[in-house]
C-alpha cells in the first residue's frame, strides 16, 4: 500500500496509519449528520441523505461510536478552501451525490455566481461542477448559486474566462468589496 | 471529462465525455478549406491546412487540424460552416437541430412541377449533388405513318437497311445457293423503331418500299398528349449541395431556387494576380475562371468572377499565394442568435 501524505495545515493525515479513509468519512458524516439536525432534518432523513443506518445517526448524534481524532481532521477538512474540501471529500467518499451533500450540509459560505456574456456556452463548466450546480441556457452557463460551493473549478477551466464568483457574507454584503 | 481525438483516414471527431456528450465531426471530403472554422474558433483549436497545397497536389493530410487539447467543443465551428464539414452532436443529436444554436440559412430545391428533365443543373453543378431521372416517351408513340415494303419487287440490295436512320429495316442475308439464289431470305420492318422518315421509300432502287407519315399529311391529331410526356424526378443530395447557384442560374425553366448563406462582394487586383490557377482551382463553386480570348492576341481579363455562382466563403482569398483577391461578407444569413458571444463571433467573420 502507498503511504500518502496530505498536508492540512497542522494536521498530517497518513491513510497507511491510523487515520484511514473511512475513518475521516466517518468524521465528516457525523459534521453533516450534526448540521442537518441543526437545520431540523430527522434521523431517518440524515440516514437517507448520509447512506448511514439510522443507529449510527442515532450514535453519532449522542456522540459516540466516533473517534475525535476523526472528527478534528474532518474539521481541518472542512476548513480547508472549498476546492480542497469537495475534492478530499470526493476522493474519500467515491460517491458524487453523497459529497454534494456533504458540501452543502458542512459548507456555510454563499456566493454571487457571474457569467458573462462572453461565454460560448461550450458546456465546459456544466461538465466540470461536482455540485451540479450550472446548467446551460441559450448558449450561456447559469449558475445555481444555492448549489455552489465556490471550488472555483469552472473559473480555472473555463476557456474564454467568462465566470466570476465572489463570496458574500451571509447576510448578503460582498466580502470582497 | 475527457477530450479525445480519432482520425479516420482524413476524418476526424474530437469527444468529450461528461454530463453531456459531446462530439465534433470533421467529414474532410466535404471540406471547402474556405477557413471560417479557423476564424470563428474561440480557443484557436483550428488549423486549416495551405488551401493551395491541398487543391494543388495530392495530399496525405486533411484539410484541417483540431487539436483536442484546446478545443472545447463549443460548436461555432460547425454552425458556421457552410459546407457542413463540420458537426457537433450532443448526446447523439446534431446541433442543426437543436434550437437554441444558430444555424446558417441556405438551401436549392428544384421544384419538379416546372423542371423539365433538361439534365443542364446535372452538368453545371460543381460538387455533382444533383441528379436528374428521366423517362422519355416511346418514340413509335410521336410517329404516325404506314410502310410496307413489296418483297416480289425487292431486290435485297440493302440499301434501305444501310440509309435507315433509326435502324428498323433489316435482312436476313444468306449465302446463294444452286437451290435458292438469293442474298437474303427476308426484309422487315420494325414498326416500332420506324420514324416514317421516308428515307427509304426514296433510296430503294426498285421502288418497292411503300411508306407515307401520316403527321406530315395531316398533322399530329392522332399523336396524344399523355404519349410524350417526359416522366421524372430531380434530387439534390443535401450534404454534398454547397447552395452555390448554378442549378437555379443554369435552368431554362427557373426551376431551381438556392438561398445562399452569406451575401458579398469579391475584389480581384488583376495588377497582383500573377493568373496561377490556384483560386481557380480551390473554388468549390466554380465561379472562378480564366477566359479564353477568341482570337490570339486579345487581351481577356486574367481572372474571370461570376458572384451569381459565389457564397463568399472565402476560400480564394485563403489560396492566392500573393493576396490578390479579398473576399468580403456584409450579411450571414442564419436564424436567430441569443448569445452575445455568438453574435460576435458571428460578427467577427464577416470583414
Amino acid at each position: 500500500m502507498k503511504i500518502i501524505y496530505i498536508t492540512l495545515g497542522e494536521s498530517v493525515i497518513n491513510t497507511h496509519g491510523v487515520n484511514m479513509p473511512k475513518h475521516i468519512i466517518s468524521g465528516l458524516k457525523y459534521l453533516a449528520t450534526v448540521e442537518l439536525r441543526k437545520k431540523g432534518h430527522n434521523q431517518r432523513e440524515i440516514a437517507e441523505e448520509l447512506g448511514m443506518d439510522r443507529s449510527t445517526v442515532s450514535h453519532y448524534l449522542n456522540g459516540r461510536n466516533v473517534s475525535w481524532n476523526s472528527i478534528e481532521i474532518a474539521e481541518v477538512i472542512k476548513n480547508t478552501c472549498p476546492k480542497d474540501f469537495l475534492t478530499l471529500t470526493y476522493a474519500l467518499l467515491k460517491d458524487e451525490d453523497k459529497t454534494r451533500t456533504i458540501i452543502k450540509t458542512c459548507l456555510d459560505k454563499k456566493y454571487v455566481c457571474k457569467v458573462k456574456n462572453s461565454c460560448i456556452g461550450c458546456g465546459i463548466c456544466v461538465d466540470a461542477c461536482m455540485m451540479n450546480s450550472i446548467v446551460l441556457d441559450d448558449l450561456k452557463a447559469r449558475i445555481d448559486p444555492y448549489w455552489c460551493c465556490g471550488c472555483l473549478i469552472c473559473v480555472e477551466m473555463c476557456p474564454t474566462n467568462s465566470i466570476e464568483i465572489k463570496e458574500v457574507e451571509v447576510d448578503g454584503n460582498n466580502r470582497n468589496d | 471529462m475527457e477530450t479525445t481525438e480519432m482520425i479516420e483516414g482524413k476524418d476526424i471527431s474530437v469527444e468529450r465525455t461528461g454530463a453531456e456528450d459531446r462530439k465534433l465531426k470533421f467529414k474532410n471530403e466535404l471540406c471547402g478549406s474556405c477557413g471560417l472554422c479557423e476564424k470563428i474558433c474561440p480557443v484557436t483549436a483550428i488549423e486549416v491546412n495551405p488551401t493551395g497545397a491541398m487543391v494543388r497536389t495530392e495530399q496525405d493530410a486533411s484539410k484541417i487540424e483540431i487539436d483536442e487539447s484546446k478545443c472545447v467543443l463549443c460548436g461555432m465551428c460547425s454552425s458556421i460552416c457552410p459546407y457542413d464539414a463540420l458537426d457537433l452532436e450532443i448526446e447523439g443529436k446534431s446541433i442543426k437541430e437543436l434550437e437554441e444554436y444558430p444555424k446558417l440559412i441556405k438551401s436549392s430545391e428544384i421544384d419538379d412541377e416546372a423542371c423539365i428533365y433538361c439534365k443542364a443543373c446535372e452538368t453545371a453543378c460543381p460538387p455533382g449533388a444533383i441528379t436528374i431521372a428521366r423517362e422519355l416517351p416511346d418514340r413509335s408513340k410521336l410517329v404516325s405513318g404506314e410502310i410496307e415494303i413489296d418483297k416480289e419487287t425487292c431486290v435485297k440490295c440493302g440499301i434501305c437497311e444501310e440509309m435507315c436512320p433509326a435502324d428498323a429495316i433489316e435482312l436476313d442475308y444468306k449465302f446463294p445457293t444452286s437451290d435458292d439464289p438469293t442474298i437474303a431470305s427476308d426484309i422487315n420492318v420494325d414498326k416500332d423503331k420506324c420514324v416514317y422518315c421516308l428515307v427509304c421509300k426514296k433510296a430503294c432502287p426498285v421502288d418497292a418500299i411503300k411508306a407515307v407519315c401520316r403527321i406530315c399529311s395531316y398533322g399530329d391529331y392522332d399523336i396524344k398528349a399523355e404519349d410524350s410526356e417526359i416522366i421524372g424526378n430531380s434530387d439534390i443530395d443535401a450534404e454534398t449541395c454547397v447552395n452555390c447557384g448554378w442549378c437555379e442560374d443554369i435552368c431554362p425553366v427557373d426551376a431551381a431556387k438556392v438561398t445562399k448563406p452569406f451575401e458579398g462582394k469579391v475584389t480581384i487586383d488583376e495588377e497582383t494576380c500573377q493568373g496561377c490557377e490556384t483560386c481557380v482551382m480551390a473554388c468549390p463553386c466554380n465561379a472562378l475562371s480564366f477566359p479564353e480570348s477568341a482570337e490570339s492576341g486579345d487581351v481577356e481579363d486574367k481572372l474571370h468572377i461570376d458572384e451569381k455562382y459565389c457564397i463568399y466563403c472565402g476560400a480564394c482569398e485563403r489560396a492566392c499565394p500573393v493576396n490578390a483577391i479579398d473576399v468580403e461578407r456584409t450579411k450571414i444569413n442564419c436564424t436567430p442568435i441569443k448569445s452575445k458571444s455568438w453574435e460576435k463571433a458571428f460578427e467577427s467573420v464577416k470583414d
